[in-house]
């Protein structure tokens, strides 16, 4: 398939469209809802338009899931407290390549 | 499709990446909290543990789709990274450097389990049965210009491990192509063509949302 910036998107069929999907928006070029060599294409085929403006939307909506919203509970930083005690006490139970990098992690406070 | 390798059981290398570092700006008191942790200071570690046990429990949650497994390996990952964190050298941000190191962990878990192996494989290399199917011809109903993020949770839970594997640490992480072509070992290509795919069947989830079953992320979420 060629590439994206050497095709004339204009009298492309919908799933020929498709196919260079994956590939414009992985450019990075800006929205590709917006991008001046489809309008032509999205004008002959609205559904076109509203696939690409969908995709946007949920890529879009997918990074605001970057910011955490849920805490592991208490427990785990209990279990991480005594591994580590436990490892600190018996070395040999751990694996030997890796404790030869570890340091003695002694009694770990409470986060905040 | 193996990535057993080497890549898997070392710690990430810190290559600078600056639209990671962009959106992983350093928190205050946090590089005196790595040093003091380095040198074995418990209390500088118990630090770094309340900065980023959110982040690091959300993304196995976002990857695994379970708690119990979310939780099993949030502790492997600050375990890995206490013998690890020797190695972070201040190149990239310490959240990607962590984010990274976590990532790899999870995979490893999931290659570990066959069934887990079994399912990224085939949707890394899905049959075109599998694909998403488009109907051009049918008229499209189209989401309303914005998603509900609660809604896109679900939705992300109930993908499929490959397609939810790509997703997350695409579109959600900010990883590049070439990153996760590298962590799961396959093309750049293939990336990009399986977080299509992926963004395809959450645009059908979110048009029929019946066809979500209520997953395990959010059932918790809503405690």
């Amino acid at each position: 398939m060629s590439e994206p910036g050497e095709i004339n998107f204009d009298n492309l069929k919908p799933e020929e469209f498709e196919n260079y999907l994956p590939e414009l928006f992985a450019s990075g070029n800006g929205k590709v809802s917006e991008d001046p060599r489809l309008q032509k294409l999205y004008a002959a085929h609205p559904d076109c338009l509203a696939l690409v403006r969908d995709l946007e939307t949920i890529a879009e909506t997918a990074r605001s899931l970057f910011e955490p919203v849920e805490d592991p509970r208490d427990e785990v930083w209990t279990n991480i407290q005594s591994k580590l005690r436990e490892q600190s006490e018996h070395p040999s139970n751990g694996n030997a390549e890796e404790e030869a990098e570890d340091y003695l992690p002694g009694r770990l406070p409470e986060p905040d | 499709m193996n990535c057993e390798g080497q890549l898997m059981t070392q710690a990430p290398p810190s290559n600078p990446n600056p639209g990671l570092f962009k959106r992983n700006p350093p928190i205050a008191g946090e590089a005196e909290a790595i040093e003091a942790a380095k040198n074995g200071d418990a209390e500088a570690f118990s630090k770094l543990y309340t900065l980023h046990k959110r982040r690091v429990y959300t993304l196995c949650l976002r990857m695994l789709g379970n708690v119990s497994e979310a939780e099993d390996m949030t502790q492997e990952a600050f375990l890995h990274l206490f013998r690890k964190l020797g190695s972070f050298r201040g190149e990239s941000a310490f959240s990607t450097w962590l984010h990274r190191l976590t990532v790899n962990l999870v995979l490893m878990q999931l290659r570990k389990k066959g069934l887990n192996l079994v399912s990224l494989e085939e949707t890394i290399n899905p049959s075109e049965e599998d694909a998403p199917k488009r109907d051009f011809g049918a008229h499209d109903p189209v989401l309303t210009g914005s998603v509900d993020r609660v809604a896109l949770e679900r939705a992300v839970a109930s993908l499929p491990p490959g397609y939810r594997m790509v997703f997350v640490l695409h579109d959600v992480e900010g990883f590049e192509h070439n990153e996760i072509a590298t962590m799961l070992d396959c093309s750049t290509g293939n990336s990009k063509s399986q977080l299509h795919k992926a963004r395809l069947r959450l645009r059908e989830l979110l048009r029929n949302p019946i066809q979500s079953p209520e997953p395990d992320v959010t059932a918790e979420a809503t405690k």
